[in-house]
């Protein structure tokens, strides 16, 4: 979705220190701010705290959708963690969740970088270039499962077809277990038109004298991208990998799009090489009679994310150099 | 200040009007019945429904609602029907799920004298059980049979034996043709799979002596059997788009919704179908959908009368078609055969000795994520037949809460 | 020198585009195909006659999802949901950011702590309380329950805030000064000067619920009511092996926000570039 900015901006805030009561506004000032976010906030209750709250209350229960909820305290926690006859896939899905994470969200970024740095070097098209990157962005996943598989088709597919150009033997992408992610990954990047744009933004940021500078000091291009390209994107980066992170660890669209019709079967592909955490969650939920479980897999994914985002922002450096 | 209070009453009447306008699909009054069912996969079918559906309405003076979704997206749909209180009067409900939504209640058991048992395939109508109580009507019924290429199988195989030796054949003569597309290890492999393993005289289970069976010889057999299949055909030609279809296959294991799509996509294609080819005696799968009534159903006695007409002799024929399958009616079933298309012929045959699933609560699950990756397991040739269905079958116990 | 220095970086360029293009070409070409001319050993990018290589391409493919499958319906229906969500949205967004953004009220900054904490949790946890709700309000299986649950958003009221904030404040004080109320000053003021992450918001929410697949399956019933997304979800399934079927619709889905890329694309690429970090 949009592209949230994390950082503040250190912009004029009008109703900062010493202008809290600007004369002018009157007392109903207040009235009116509350008016103003009341949709809002009904919204947010209703549609977001509630079904929070709601959620974390089935985490504690044994509940099929069908008849009610059962308490069953902290079952649902321990047995997905622990019990692997209940849960024979809990594990596997977290494995290929964080492998998915840790291939597709690099391979988004380089490609995003990628393809701003040509973009960035040329005037004449840049438009047009941006713009034809852009478009597999706007496509519903639903389509590009299907045009995908299509793709893919070991044997009538167009990546087999030119692959077979530079003489490299015709694969099974979707029904080999070690390539299901990568293939999977491969989507993710040929999407990566925002996060590319982002970083359009982020080097045209960059001051034109620090460059020049690093002319004068005899660097060629490969030092000034070194020393000071990446350098400066690094908030930019940051902020990718961060929301990256986030919406890679909870992919779930697109694998359901394209196991569900591709094998009549929803169980994530073959050996589970496609059983992503969130699609093993809707499983659960919809398949499995066990929407309490379900709802525990998801606050079990939430302190996850939580932690991980953590990490990021103590261990990975965001600001630029 | 007129754009103060135009903002501020654009945003009321908006709210207002978002709230009010809505409106949710509740069960049906005493004269409508709401009835869900899957997706017309035809235009035809569709006809068909409107046929019957007019003809119902017009003996008993009632309306019925027909609410068609995605076979895919159904049960999901269904839940959420059911949890938020907006259940249909009655519906269409996968075989294996009828077990499960009786015991908790979701459902309500078929009254006394509603329908004679005798009149209906036993197969199908066990589909309906739980806890020795029928808790539905079964509608239809469908099996998987084996697709052939007449051009490079003349005669179908039989058995196990043959099935091996003609798929090595075709292989062998054309290293880019598969002898067969041999199922998976997912979902739908280990549905199918049950009717393999019946044809070599095994079980998967015995539901009233709470045992798990398909760690034992003649499953062990099957699995193996598959196994044998993949050299003369290689996943990375059957796994293409319409292998079969496009004559990259010469044989496969489908069931009779294929025979229309392939006629009509493939004219060209010369083909036919033989029951599945058996090691011991002669046996298959069986599937389908069976008809049941909710138990929120202020209707209950107009749900049954609909689910009666659908199922009787004149109209189960009818219906089952539409629905692609075959009757669960015998006498309907009769005036199926003497109209059937040659390629259809195998599966009602086949459905005669078919095998319903175990009527376990548990058993998709245990299909999905025990059953099938061990079919996987072993034919990856990660582990052998016998490893891994003895670890399935462990884990199918505890699950279960089995002992033996 | 310098031609000759940019040479790589357009052939790099165009393959690039290539990457991202070619599908999309695929897509349309498979959807123009009489269905045996898909399964050919060598892919064509044209639709061509499978024995002697001609042109021949054909609509049936788009008559048939058309007429059978429910797509045209689905087509208004998205179109319909997304005419009223939207604005509806973006209004009720920019409103509440402009309060969380410029008005003093007490509790206002706990609040939007709060509001920020809720956008953590994962969609699909809330998916059936959301459902819950959606069916106290008598919204469930009706168009409604699309547009009311999604009715604002948090992302988005993140994103206008940071921008309102970073507005001077000299023009609101001005505007005071001649008399102007709150709503003048938004209206006037705030919303002109917004309309780059205004749009950006606009598109970003078109592009979300225009392809949103996951709400509209489990909160709608009737297959009359199915979004785009939906139908061809069903159809996918539906008509699995015909490829030239699921293509022509997934052309009909793709096409519109394609459209609506090129007819905004300056203002959206910019407003999305103006949003991300500085650098």
């Amino acid at each position: 979705m949009a592209s949230p900015v994390l950082a503040d901006r250190p912009a004029a805030t009008p109703d900062g220190p010493g202008r809290r009561r600007r004369p002018g506004f009157g007392r109903r000032d207040h009235l009116v701010g509350w008016l103003l976010i009341t949709p809002a906030l009904i919204y947010f209750v209703a549609f977001l705290l509630y079904p929070a709250i709601a959620a974390l209350y089935y985490s504690f229960t044994d509940w099929n959708l069908r008849s009610a909820p059962n308490w069953v305290g902290l079952a649902n926690y321990t047995d997905l963690l622990f019990d692997d006859v209940k849960y024979p896939h809990f594990w596997k899905s977290v494995q290929v969740s964080l492998i998915y994470t840790v291939i597709a969200v690099p391979l988004t970024l380089v490609a995003a970088l990628g393809q701003a740095l040509l973009i960035n070097a040329i005037r004449r098209g840049s438009n047009l270039f941006r713009l034809l990157l852009f478009l597999p962005v706007v496509t519903a996943e639903a389509a590009v499962g299907a045009i995908w598989r299509w793709l893919y088709d070991p044997q009538y597919g167009l990546i087999n077809a030119v692959l077979g150009w530079f003489g490299i033997p015709p694969q099974n992408w979707l029904n080999n277990p070690d390539l299901v992610i990568p293939a999977l990954a491969f989507i993710a990047a040929w999407q990566c038109g925002i996060s590319m744009i982002i970083y359009l933004a982020g080097l045209k940021g960059i001051p034109l004298s620090l460059r020049e500078a690093a002319i004068i000091d005899g660097a060629g291009p490969v030092q000034r991208f070194r020393k000071v390209v990446l350098p400066m994107l690094r908030p930019t980066t940051f902020y990718l990998l961060v929301t990256g992170v986030i919406a890679a660890l909870q992919v779930f669209g697109l694998v359901y799009v394209i196991f569900s019709a591709a094998n009549k079967s929803v169980t994530g592909g073959p050996e589970q090489a496609g059983l992503t955490y969130v699609l093993h969650l809707y499983l659960f939920a919809f398949r499995y009679d066990a929407m309490g479980a379900a709802c525990a897999m998801s606050f079990i994914l939430l302190v996850f994310i939580m932690i991980i985002t953590a990490l990021q922002f103590k261990f990975v450096k965001q600001e630029a150099a | 200040m007129s754009r103060k209070v135009a903002g501020a009453a654009a945003v009321i009447a908006l709210l207002a009007g978002l709230t009010a306008c809505g409106g949710g699909s509740d069960a049906g009054d005493a004269q409508t019945l709401t009835f869900w069912m899957y997706q017309p996969r035809t235009p035809q079918a569709g006809q068909i429904y409107e046929d019957l559906r007019k003809g119902f309405e017009k003996a008993n003076n009632v309306k019925v609602k027909y609410v068609q979704i995605a076979k895919d997206d159904y049960n999901t749909k269904l839940s959420s029907a059911i949890a938020s209180g907006t259940a249909p009067d009655a519906g269409v409900l996968d075989q294996p799920l009828v077990s499960r939504f009786a015991l908790d209640k979701t459902i309500v058991a078929v009254p006394d004298g509603t329908i004679t048992e005798s009149a209906f395939y036993k197969g199908a109508l066990d589909t309906n059980l739980s806890e020795g109580k029928l808790f539905g009507l079964p509608l239809d019924q469908t099996t998987v049979g084996l697709f052939y290429n007449k051009k490079l199988v003349p005669t179908p195989p039989k058995t196990w034996d043959e099935l091996k030796q003609i798929s090595t054949q075709v292989h062998q003569a054309d290293s880019k043709i598969a002898g067969i597309v041999v199922p998976k290890g997912d979902g739908y492999g280990a549905w199918m799979w049950p009717g393999f393993v019946a044809g070599a005289g095994g079980e998967m289970t015995d539901d009233a002596n709470k045992k798990v069976l398909f760690d034992q010889q003649p499953a062990v057999d099957t699995l193996q059997m598959w196994v044998d299949l993949l050299p003369s055909s290689p996943r990375q030609i059957t796994d293409a788009d319409n292998a079969f279809a496009n004559g990259l296959a010469a044989m496969m294991v489908s069931g009779p919704w294929d025979v229309a799509n392939i006629k009509d996509q493939f004219p060209d294609l010369d083909f036919n179908v033989a029951p599945l080819p058996y090691k011991t005696e002669p046996a298959g799968n069986i599937g389908g959908e069976n008809g049941v009534v909710f138990s929120t159903s202020k209707n209950t006695a107009l749900a049954w009368k609909f689910l009666q007409y659908i199922t009787n002799d004149a109209n189960n024929a009818k219906f089952a078609d539409a629905f692609g399958g075959y009757p669960t009616n015998i006498k309907a079933a009769e005036q199926t055969a003497a109209t059937i298309e040659p390629q259809q012929a195998a599966f009602l045959e086949q459905l005669k000795v078919a095998h319903a699933r175990p009527a376990v609560p548990q058993w998709i699950q245990v299909n999905d994520e025990i059953i099938a990756p061990a079919l996987e397991k072993a034919l990856s040739g990660k582990a052998t037949a016998q490893q891994a269905l003895t670890e399935a079958a462990d884990k199918t116990r505890s699950l279960l809460g089995w002992n033996s | 020198m310098k031609k000759v220095r940019l040479a790589p970086i357009y052939i790099a360029l165009i393959v690039l585009a290539a990457i991202s293009v070619v599908p999309f070409i695929w897509m349309l070409a498979t959807s123009f195909k009489h269905g045996p001319d898909v399964y050919t050993k060598v892919p064509s990018l044209l639709p061509l006659d499978r024995k002697t290589g001609e042109w021949s391409p054909t609509l049936e493919n788009y008559e048939y999802v058309f007429d059978l499958s429910g797509l045209g319906t689905a087509f208004v229906n998205s179109v319909w949901v997304c005419l009223i969500l939207i604005p509806a949205k973006l209004l009720i967004d920019a409103l509440a950011a402009y309060a969380f953004a410029r008005i003093p009220f007490p509790g206002r900054d706990k609040l939007f702590i709060l509001m920020l904490g809720g956008m953590m949790v994962p969609t699909i946890t809330l998916l059936v309380p959301r459902v819950f709700v959606t069916q106290e309000l008598g919204l469930f299986d009706s168009q409604w329950g699309l547009i009311v649950p999604n009715i604002a958003s948090v992302l988005d009221i993140f994103l206008l805030r940071q921008f309102f904030m970073s507005l001077p404040g000299e023009l609101e004080e001005a505007a005071r000064i001649d008399g102007a109320g709150r709503m003048q000053i938004f209206w006037r003021i705030i919303v002109p000067l917004s309309k780059p992450v205004l749009s950006v918001v606009t598109i970003t929410s078109f592009i979300f619920h225009w392809n949103d697949l996951v709400w509209p399956l489990v909160v709608l019933n009737d297959p009359e009511k199915y979004t785009l997304p939906l139908a061809l979800q069903q159809l996918a399934t539906a008509e699995a092996g015909r490829a030239y079927y699921i293509m022509a619709g997934a052309a009909v889905a793709v096409i519109p926000v394609i459209a609506v890329l090129l007819v905004f694309q300056r203002r959206i690429l910019q407003g999305i570039a103006f949003s991300g970090l500085k650098g």
